[in-house]
């Protein structure tokens, strides 16, 4: 609170006598995220254009089209929610965290296993289909930065900590029935916010101590994720690491230029899912070494300008909005392109603003929105 | 508030940055030192590989006439998704290529990537398709082999099957120059097969076959098989083979193995193999076998009188007899239990050498043949190359059949001494005296001369061997003599051409078994007698009525040499023979 003071008496009382206070709006996130988008459309439209026409009967556009509504949605939603104060949004925290539970819990039941994965992970209402997945994310984020700036005193004991977990495990917990990724995802976010929130280290450490043994454990005990352990350390042979051997050949075909844009291969249906979860294959093979760099570095960047709005945060409650949202986009995109890469074994992540996925990119873009809305509430100091 | 968490975020962005960072040197990984190897993967994967044939190389006669040459056809495929109008392209190829409607229907309806309708489609009938312009129907030019002359040289030149592959002859010996090499279209594919569009395709071109340069002489060949198809007709034989060849250098200029077959047509059998009783008992496939036979190669028979001159060699180089030596002929010889006939039943008499030779008197070659002695015999046999194959260019030749020297008693010695009991090829025998008359050099028959790259920038010139028989100039000299007499004077009288210095010696062989009322006619005659130019043997295998090699072979002979020796340029001398004897 005294750091918001100052920042008030400055700006207000010595540049601006009678204005308004001057607010900080982030160009640099904005732009950058835009650009992702942007070029997450080229790559789309260059993935699918040929797969699609001969799907559609000769229409090339269907996919980039169908993204770009979404991603049009979702910009002008970012824009409206980073207009508004982002206090206004923690008088939802806890009834979107139940509603989202109860829609997660559900999902097994009403959802239905649309497009490959054969899980059900899709609510459809009408002519309005969605991952329910993508909006939990959001809900989780809001209800713990909420939960977590209210209860930060409580945080240094063990039990204040305990307390919070306990609150997400059920949202892990139904998430995980339909997809796991999405839950490591959930846990990451869970995870980093009450670190950030928290003044203290060793209880963390242990966490990722008992995590690791649980995984361990876990890879143990059902052979399905002991299957997606070998198939990745046999990559060249295993049947069913086929996807990610597709996507090494786009990757090593690339070689340090590219082949250049629009010039794939593999997405002529040689690489599964090539507008979605491999997308950054399509990239490596199409714009090279350099692409796949530029990439990185954009994410870096984005992840950055998070880290700087986070950090001057009027509130912590505004810090750690931002620290969820940072924490889902980093993951999301290094887990994905570790993936891509054969650096992991194969789990099933969206790399975000790229991969083809509406819900996915209009829900990212209001979260991004969010943090704009928070970035908009720093006062500068001159 | 409280700022701890500033550090924290820092610490978390931190993680960020150093997974990046290793992110990034795995892809550096990936993309630099990996990257070759996962394109060549991926290559492998995408390019489908489409053969171009290389045209396969011509075979030309000693003055440059196409013997065999390729012809442009056209292969007719259909690829399903691109056909817009099945029904008229049904209806089109089924038209055009005179085919089944329901058969083309099935291979257009058929979702395949690419169905082949037809190949070996002339190229006229593959234009007129191309020009209906259907869609989803391609027209591929291939080439097909061609032989210009149809039958002739059959079994010499040989043919090609679909695999640009040679069967028989010349086009098996050689089909390593011939065939080439296959160039490759490498296309991009989508992982259903279809081609891709504006990708590069590599290509690697054909290398086509090597030319075949041969000695054969397509004027020589064409009319030596004209005479013998004549002869085959007229003297109802099985076979008749003319091998006519330069005797210096064993080129030869024409093989003829009537009846010959259609290398155009080379499954089709020929009228004569349709009405041979005695292959009716076979299968196709033997049939065919038979058909395809080289007989001057591939077959041995007795070579009777003809023979004559190579125990003559052996006596002379021996010093056993000379010309005047004196024999008489009762018109027998016993030996041991056995009494072996001389072919006049009444006897020659008392007779030189030299007139035994003329009259190709057996008793006069038995003695001499006692004279020399089995092991003196099969001496010169070894130099004269009848104990090994001659090395002719072709595939398939025989060896010959002959006693082991240890079983060789009086009888067999006499037997052999003119001809019989053993068995050679044609082509041996001319190659054994063509040794005799070039002065004592074996020499390899052969056809192959060269083999070219179609610009002549690549050539390859064969060498054959040429082997020392160790016959001496002297005796060499006298049995060109010898034969020149025999052809002057002697049996061979009927191939004498008044201005024309011809050797020869006649030849009456039975067939095995003696009583079965077969010969083979044969005549070997060369010119001009003191320096051959060149060297031809005539082969009358059963020919009904007169079967006298004399009488029906030499007059053959003689027509061939009144053709072909001013076409080769051999001119007429004024004076008869001047020999020293």
């Amino acid at each position: 609170m005294k750091r918001k003071k100052s920042l008030w008496a400055r700006s207000g009382g010595e540049k601006r006598k009678q204005g308004k206070p001057e607010r900080f709006f982030d160009y640099s996130l904005f732009f950058v995220v835009l650009f992702l988008v942007c070029f997450g459309l080229v790559m789309i439209y260059s993935t699918t254009a040929y797969t699609s026409s001969v799907e559609n009967n000769g229409d090339s556009f269907y996919y980039v089209v169908r993204q770009g509504i979404f991603a049009a949605l979702g910009l002008i939603c970012a824009v409206i929610i980073s207009r508004i104060d982002y206090h206004f949004f923690s008088r939802f925290a806890f009834f979107a965290y139940i509603v989202m539970l109860i829609i997660q819990a559900l999902t097994p039941f009403i959802g239905s296993g649309a497009e490959t994965h054969g899980q059900s992970r899709w609510i459809v209402i009408g002519p309005l289909q969605f991952q329910p997945s993508e909006i939990s994310k959001v809900a989780l984020i809001l209800f713990l930065a909420y939960v977590c700036s209210r209860t930060v005193k409580s945080l240094h004991s063990l039990a204040g900590i305990g307390k919070i977990l306990i609150m997400a495990v059920p949202m892990i917990g139904v998430v995980v029935m339909t997809n796991l990724s999405t839950a490591i995802i959930l846990l990451g976010i869970t995870f980093i916010i009450l670190f950030v929130a928290s003044d203290r280290y060793k209880p963390f450490l242990a966490i990722i101590g008992v995590c690791v043994a649980g995984m361990v454990g876990g890879l143990l005990m059902f052979p399905y994720r002991v299957g997606r352990i070998t198939a990745w350390l046999n990559v060249e042979t295993d049947d069913s690491a086929y996807q990610i051997r597709q996507s090494l050949y786009a990757i090593g075909s690339g070689g340090i230029f590219g082949k250049g844009l629009g010039q794939s291969i593999q997405k002529l249906d040689y690489l599964p899912e090539a507008h979605n979860d491999m997308i950054f294959g399509i990239i490596c093979e199409e714009l090279g070494l350099f692409g796949a760099a530029a990439v990185i570095l954009l994410f870096i960047i984005l992840l950055w300008r998070c880290m700087i709005i986070a950090n001057n945060a009027p509130d912590l409650f505004g810090a750690l909005l931002v620290v969820g949202v940072m924490t889902q986009i980093g993951i999301q995109a290094f887990i994905n392109i570790a993936v891509a890469t054969n650096f992991i074994p194969n789990t099933g992540i969206t790399l975000p603003f790229i991969s083809y996925g509406g819900t996915s990119v209009a829900i990212l873009l209001c979260e991004i929105g969010l943090v704009l809305s928070v970035s908009r509430q720093i006062r500068l100091e001159r | 508030m409280h700022y701890y968490h500033r550090k924290k975020v820092r610490i978390c962005m931190w993680v960020f940055i150093v997974t990046a960072a290793a992110l990034l040197i795995w892809l550096i990984f990936l993309m630099i030192p990996q990257s070759g190897y996962y394109e060549q993967r991926a290559n492998d994967l995408h390019e489908r590989e489409r053969t171009i044939k290389a045209a396969r190389g011509r075979i030309f006669d000693r003055n440059g006439v196409i013997l065999a040459d390729n012809q442009s056809v056209c292969t007719i495929t259909v690829i399903h998704n691109q056909i817009t109008d099945p029904e008229k392209v049904i209806k089109v190829l089924s038209q055009e290529l005179d085919l089944d409607e329901e058969t083309v229907r099935k291979r257009v309806e058929k979702v395949s990537s690419i169905e082949r309708i037809l190949s070996n489609v002339p190229k006229a009938l593959g234009d007129r398709i191309r020009s209906y312009k259907l869609d989803g129907v391609n027209v591929d030019e291939d080439y097909s082999r061609y032989y210009p002359y149809g039958t002739l040289a059959s079994k010499v030149l040989g043919f090609t099957g679909s695999d640009n592959q040679g069967i028989i002859g010349l086009e098996v010996k050689y089909d390593q120059y011939l065939q080439g090499t296959e160039g490759l279209i490498l296309t991009t594919t989508d992982v259903r097969g279809l081609e891709v569009d504006n990708t590069a395709e590599k290509r690697v071109d054909p290398v086509d076959g090597l030319d075949l340069y041969t000695s054969i002489d397509y004027n020589i060949q064409a009319y030596a098989q004209q005479v013998a198809d004549r002869m085959l007709e007229q003297k109802e034989a099985k076979g008749v083979s003319i091998i006519l060849m330069d005797p210096q250098n064993g080129e030869i200029y024409a093989m003829v193995n009537a009846p010959e077959f259609d290398l155009n047509e080379p499954y089709t059998f020929t009228a004569a193999v349709t009405a041979d009783e005695n292959l009716a008992q076979l299968s196709d496939n033997d049939k065919l076998n038979q058909m395809w036979r080289n007989t001057s190669i591939n077959d041995t028979y007795e070579p009777g009188s003809t023979f004559k001159i190579i125990t003559a060699t052996a006596a002379l180089e021996e010093q056993v007899v000379s010309l005047n030596d004196t024999f008489v002929c009762p018109g027998f010889r016993v030996v041991k239990d056995r009494r072996i006939r001389c072919h006049k039943t009444a006897g020659h008499g008392t007779e030189t050498f030299l007139q035994g030779f003329m009259n190709s008197c057996n008793p006069v070659f038995m003695d001499v043949g006692a004279r020399v002695g089995i092991d003196g015999l099969y001496k010169y046999f070894n130099n004269l190359g009848l104990f090994e194959k001659t090395g002719v260019d072709l595939p398939g030749e025989s060896s010959s059949i002959m006693h082991d020297i240890n079983n060789v008693g009086e009888v067999e010695l006499a037997t052999i001494s003119f001809g019989q009991s053993f068995q050679i090829t044609p082509l041996q025998l001319l190659r054994a005296v063509s040794a005799v008359i070039n002065g004592g050099t074996l020499v390899t028959p052969h056809f192959g001369v060269k083999a070219a790259s179609a610009d002549l920038t690549q050539v390859e010139v064969f060498d054959y061997e040429t082997k020392a028989s160790g016959l001496s100039p002297a005796t060499c000299e006298t049995l060109k003599m010898m034969l020149e007499k025999v052809v002057a004077e002697g049996t061979g009288n009927k191939a004498y051409i008044e201005g024309y210095r011809i050797g020869g010696k006649t030849a009456t062989s039975q067939k095995l078994p003696r009583n079965s009322g077969k010969y083979i006619a044969s005549f070997l005659g060369f010119s001009p007698a003191d320096d051959p130019k060149v060297i031809g043997l005539i082969f009358i295998d059963e020919p009904v009525g007169t079967y006298y090699g004399g009488t029906i072979a030499a007059p053959v002979m003689k027509e061939i040499f009144e053709n072909v020796l001013p076409y080769l340029n051999i001119e007429k001398t004024a004076e008869a023979a001047e020999w020293e004897t």
